[in-house]
């Protein structure tokens, strides 16, 4: 999913909103938000740099031959990048070089174009192999490399930052649920993981704002029936592949995930954000 | 020809309004009483819909002691949707049935959407515009063994006959599209309507039900002068589909056959329910279409065009066959499809079903071959003694070489409910013993 760069400045967008129905609260609200978004845009830049320097690290061992070692280090890096993916995909072109798929390949896996985590993944388990990856992965540490370069000097949208919850589970939705985002590894509890942490991130940044107990409520009860499936399946300091997953557990997840989509799709809304 | 040979439970004797009486309400709204017209020109089941005859302001009532979608007239759009359902307790069930009751009774009726303030997003998908249309809605709900057996403080309850869809021998069932711990058959004149109520379901109830498979289909809509006898609608292999369906505006008949009553020894609770069986039954239709009509004629047993049988290939589908005149199959093969599943002998009345198929289109397969073929749906008072009996009978038969059963499943339909308070499946809820209510809610 691509967000559209409305880049205004906070400044502005108060600005903007003086204009539109509800004038006072919203402009109240967007200030209001000033806080929340400084102390995320540390979090996405803490998130930014561990990807960085994990990345460094992954590159380092496909370079050197080491698939064993590869193979460890591919979730946990790549979970960075999913906990700051609304923020990242700001950048399409990046997101696109980072962390696309096969499909949307013609050839599919056989595609030259194929690059990033994903092709990375599919060498490493399908091939056990780090050969011909080499290139793949120098790319793939220039794009992180230039993702922090451009994070740093952005200005976060308030409607990407607090729609990013919602879009945040909506990826865990469209892909993650199914099994085909991590479709070589099976570590898609990882990316869960990364994903429902930076959309938890959001919320209990703004958690004060919303003026809906009820509401809050009903989204940190199914964070929490996420977190406890989530920890079913632990295994050092991750997880266990994506196949070990019960249809009971998957299924109770899904309803979880998917109502938090729904319920955080909102969460613009009841902060008064266009 | 002789006349006494039309079928009395289909057509013929009851007509017009009598006929329209005896179905689920179907009434262009504000207009109460409609004429017979409203019901898109049909009165049995598996009639094609008429062009020109269906409106968006029909509306069929979902109140009622049945749930409104099984002896309904059948609309030109269908589609059946399985669920997975998220219920650790009797209350969450509850909660279940009454939001989809909510639901159900806003959808059939109709209505202006719900707005919102344009800074959230819009609750109704708009693909109808801002006002919804009845458009002759039925939502009918199932409840699958699995939903039963998983849960202790239900189990008790399961309907008698309520199973996991076992496999026959000519079924290739795919896991992904069969079983269900809850299906939802959506019927209207119009798809949009049944992808808007569809939508509307699973957005709004997305903590207690996870979708788990769908299949689209619909009725060929025919155009017919006004006042020309009804035909039951084409298959996919060009066939009609329902010619020897019983007569559901006959409500005494529909007791016996669709009805749970008394006589079908099942849980109090199910009461005015009925059995679901439903099938996606793929036909290689190239292949069907390389084989000569004579051959397929014997298949089925009818002829092409008219659906009059084999034994009155002058008549029309309305006439019944005579199949004990033609003790050796000469007219009509033993192993044709029309006389396994109906021998028409005082035994096979007990096997009787109320077919409501839809035919479904859905792409090309990985060999280059349409993806075509029937919805089966049927419903009955007895799973074993309709569906299963009548499949025994048919396996095996010349047929299966053009058809392949690929998913599907078999549910129950609870009873229906009444206006004002009520709400689906009150009868199971109520049914749910104190103790266990407790032991699952302190658990």
């Amino acid at each position: 999913m691509r967000l559209c760069k409305r880049l205004f400045t906070l400044t502005a967008a108060a600005g903007a909103f003086a204009l539109s129905q509800g004038t006072a609260r919203a402009a109240d609200a967007t200030l209001d938000l000033v806080a929340p978004i400084a102390d995320y845009k540390i979090f996405v830049s803490e998130e930014v740099d561990a990807l960085v320097s994990d990345t460094t690290t992954f590159v380092e061992a496909i370079k050197s031959g080491d698939v064993e070692q590869a193979k460890a280090l591919f979730a946990p890096t790549r979970m960075h990048y999913e906990a700051v993916e609304p923020i990242a995909e700001l950048f399409s072109d990046l997101d696109v070089s980072i962390d696309s798929r096969a499909d949307d390949y013609e050839q599919a896996e056989a595609d030259p174009a194929f690059p990033g985590f994903h092709r990375v993944e599919y060498g490493l388990w399908e091939k056990n192999s780090t050969e011909g990856l080499g290139p793949v992965a120098d790319k793939l540490l220039a794009d992180v490399t230039e993702l922090q370069g451009r994070i740093e000097s952005l200005t976060f949208p308030p409607e990407v930052v607090v729609g990013g919850a919602g879009v945040l589970m909506e990826e865990v939705a469209a892909t993650k649920i199914s099994g085909e985002e991590d479709r070589y590894s099976h570590t898609d509890l990882w990316d869960i993981r990364g994903n429902v942490d930076g959309s938890q991130k959001i919320v209990e940044l703004v958690e004060p704002l919303v003026n809906d107990p009820a509401f809050l409520e009903q989204v940190n009860g199914n964070f929490a029936t996420v977190d406890t499936i989530l920890a079913k399946y632990e295994e050092g300091d991750g997880y266990v592949t994506y196949d070990h997953l019960t249809e009971s557990d998957r299924v109770t997840l899904s309803a979880a995930v998917n109502t938090l989509a729904e319920d955080l799709s909102t969460l613009r809304g009841k902060l008064g954000l266009d | 020809m002789r006349d006494e040979t039309f079928r009395p439970s289909r057509r013929g004797l009851l007509a017009g309004a009598a006929a329209l009486a005896a179905t689920p309400v179907l009434a262009r709204a504000g207009r109460a009483g409609a004429d017979a017209d409203a019901s898109a020109g049909q009165s049995h089941v598996a009639d094609a819909p008429v062009a020109d005859r269906a409106h968006a302001t029909d509306m069929v009532s979902p109140f009622g002691a049945h749930q409104a979608g099984i002896t309904t007239p059948r609309p030109a759009n269908g589609a059946l949707a399985a669920f997975h359902v998220i219920a650790e307790t009797p209350a969450d069930l509850e909660r279940l049935f009454r939001r989809l009751t909510e639901r159900i009774v806003f959808l059939t009726h109709g209505g202006p959407v719900a707005e919102e303030d344009p800074k959230l997003p819009p609750p109704d998908s708009g693909i109808l515009g801002p006002e919804v249309p009845p458009d002759a809605l039925t939502i009918t709900v199932g409840l699958g063994a699995s939903l039963f057996e998983n849960r202790p403080w239900l189990a008790p309850l399961r309907p008698r006959a309520l199973s996991q869809m076992a496999r026959f021998p000519n079924d290739a069932l795919d896991a992904e599209i069969t079983h269900g711990d809850l299906s939802i058959q959506f019927c209207a004149h119009t798809q949009e309507t049944v992808v808007h109520a569809l939508r509307d379901v699973v957005k709004t109830i997305p903590d207690q039900l996870v979708l788990k498979w769908v299949q689209m289909g619909s009725v060929p809509v025919i155009v017919t002068p006004k006042g020309a006898p009804p035909e039951s609608a084409r298959n996919l292999l060009g066939f009609r589909d329902g010619s020897a369906n019983p007569d559901s505006a006959d409500q005494g008949l529909m007791e016996k056959v669709v009805w749970v009553g008394p006589a079908n020894d099942e849980p109090d609770w199910a009461a005015g329910g009925s059995y679901q069986a439903a099938r996606i039954i793929r036909n290689t239709v190239e292949r069907w279409d390389r084989t000569p009509l004579g051959e397929q004629e014997r298949i089925f047993g009818r002829t092409k065009m008219t659906g009059a049988p084999l034994d009155r290939p002058g008549g029309t589908e309305a006439m019944v066959p005579d199949f004990a005149a033609d003790p050796d199959g000469a007219l009509t093969a033993h192993d044709s499809h029309i006389r396994l599943a109906n021998p028409r002998t005082a035994e096979s009345q007990a096997n009787l079903i109320l077919r409501r198929p839809f035919n479904y289109v859905n792409g090309v397969l990985r060999n280059g071959q349409l993806d075509q073929g029937l919805l089966f749906i049927c419903w009955q008072a007895d799973l074993e003694k309709g569906f299963v009996a009548v499949q025994r009978r048919l396996d095996g038969e010349p047929l299966e070489e053009y058809i392949k059963p690929v998913g599907g499943g078999y549910f129950f339909a609870p009873p229906g409910f009444q206006d004002g308070g009520d709400y689906l499946g009150r009868p199971l809820i109520e049914a749910i013993s104190p103790a266990s209510q407790d032991s699952s809610q302190s658990g």
